[in-house]
């Protein structure tokens, strides 16, 4: 059971009860990084924040719907075994490998 | 996110369309501040004060604040009231940018909307008008939306210069289906488009034979049209691209996208296109990434019953939108693994309950 923890996020708990920006969620982010941020928000005392340099250095993200295609992802493919391996998506693929 | 009565608060330029539609959907004004208020040109873009406009068409009685430095905007909904609308896009962005937010109004208007957005219809960064054509107007048909729901690419406009022309006419309905989808099935058929505008039109083809070459080992039902625009309809810049749908037996769609790029061949452009689908494939589910948000907001509205449907992992704009429905309609989905038993699905089941929303502009008229 641990080794499942490990491997599955919460997505529900990640999602709704931590603030982690969608893209510390997507990152590794697992559940440590979401304590930490929960503790991060805990000393409110402080009267002044430091900007965080990676909120000024980001440059401009676009509200786009198609994300870029990514030239790692796409290179996999060039892979004749790994063409093989989705076959049984497919309506000619074997139907007993997934189920 | 603090929430006051009917007025919702963001800080930001991100997410702005999806928080705009949820306003308009809900009823509750919406207050965005500091957007880029830390850049060097502080303030909405030209394209996004154009979309705040549109949505002005689209809708009656919407009061839009903008602030004098443009860092700050407040939004006062009012009805959707559809009908003929003409909208002139900026080259900044595709008419994709402008007809997504609106595709997920339109079938809540007081009257069908008949809009013709003028820009270009093709990009890297949105969804193209052959991909909404195809792929996001069949999803609205899972939710009851269906009779006379079309969009029409009249001309073609590739980046940068445009002087592509589209027609999306939309019905109304009083209220949305529930959907419960969780059977993705198997892969059945695959179609693709493949367009060339002012450039030697063997270009189609060639994209065409390079895609083959890689999806012709796992289906027969493969049909790929070369779309030809010629003169007045082909824009003002020259470009290419090749959109790729594949459609399961349970009409589960997933879909790619390439477009040209300056001394990228059009094989290669292909073989992108043709890898991404194999990508999206390989993910599962039974709607792909670029269509999560737009499913998971008709779940909200459908009808007072449980919702079900399975997708891959949410993207950063998917964690965004669920976390603003909940600002706007109060609904959190359940999201569980599809396959508690297998450790490599990533697939998940989202569900909620829908809020029953009911097309009140409509029973108006």
């Amino acid at each position: 059971l641990p080794h499942r923890r490990r491997r599955r996020k919460d997505w529900m708990k990640l999602i709704y009860s931590t603030s982690l920006t969608p893209e510390q969620i997507l990152s590794h982010g697992g559940e440590s990084e979401a304590e930490k941020v929960n503790q991060d928000e805990g000393d409110d005392d402080d009267f002044f924040r430091i900007k965080k340099k990676d909120d000024l250095s980001r440059g401009e993200e676009l509200d786009k719907t198609k994300e870029a295609l990514k030239e790692q992802d796409l290179k996999q493919w060039e892979d004749d075994d790994m063409l093989e391996s989705i076959r049984h998506l497919f309506i000619t693929g074997e139907s007993n490998l997934e189920e | 996110m603090t929430q006051k009565a009917g007025l919702v608060h963001y800080s930001g330029h991100q997410y702005l369309r999806t928080r705009l539609v949820l306003s308009i959907l809900s009823g509750k004004a919406v207050r965005i501040d500091k957007i880029r208020s830390d850049d060097k040109n502080p303030g909405l873009r030209d394209f996004e004060i154009s979309l705040l406009r549109l949505l002005e068409k689209v809708t009656n009685g919407t009061v839009v604040e903008i602030s004098v430095t443009g860092t700050a905007l407040l939004l006062k909904p009012g009805i959707i009231s559809g009908g003929p609308i003409i909208h002139d896009c900026p080259l900044a962005r595709s008419i994709g940018y402008f007809l997504e937010p609106v595709i997920m109004l339109a079938p809540f208007a007081k009257k069908p909307l008949q809009l013709t957005l003028r820009g270009i219809t093709t990009d890297d960064n949105d969804l193209s008008a052959d991909l909404i054509r195809t792929v996001t107007l069949p999803h609205l048909q899972l939710f009851g939306i269906s009779d006379g729901l079309e969009l029409r690419i009249k001309k073609r406009g590739a980046p940068p210069a445009g002087g592509g022309e589209v027609q999306f006419l939309c019905p109304i309905v009083k209220q949305v289906k529930t959907l419960n989808f969780a059977e993705p099935g198997k892969i059945k058929r695959i179609r693709g488009i493949a367009h060339a505008v002012r450039v030697n039109p063997q270009f189609s083809n060639r994209m065409i034979e390079a895609t083959r070459s890689i999806l012709n080992r796992y289906i027969p039902d493969i049909y790929l049209y070369s779309d030809v625009y010629k003169g007045d309809e082909s824009g003002k810049s020259p470009g290419y691209a090749l959109t790729l749908l594949a459609e399961s037996t349970t009409s589960a769609l997933h879909c790619s996208e390439a477009v040209s790029e300056p001394g990228i061949a059009p094989e290669d452009v292909a073989l992108r296109a043709t890898r991404a689908l194999l990508a999206e494939i390989n993910m599962g589910g039974c709607v792909d990434q670029k269509h999560q948000t737009m499913v998971l907001l008709m779940m909200v509205l459908g009808s007072e019953d449980v919702g079900r449907c399975r997708m891959g992992p949410p993207t950063l704009r998917t964690i965004q939108f669920l976390r603003d429905v909940r600002d706007f309609f109060g609904t959190s989905f359940k999201i569980v693994p599809a396959e508690p038993s297998n450790v490599d699905s990533s697939q998940l089941i989202y569900s909620c309950y829908g809020t029953g929303y009911v097309n009140a502009n409509r029973t108006l008229a």
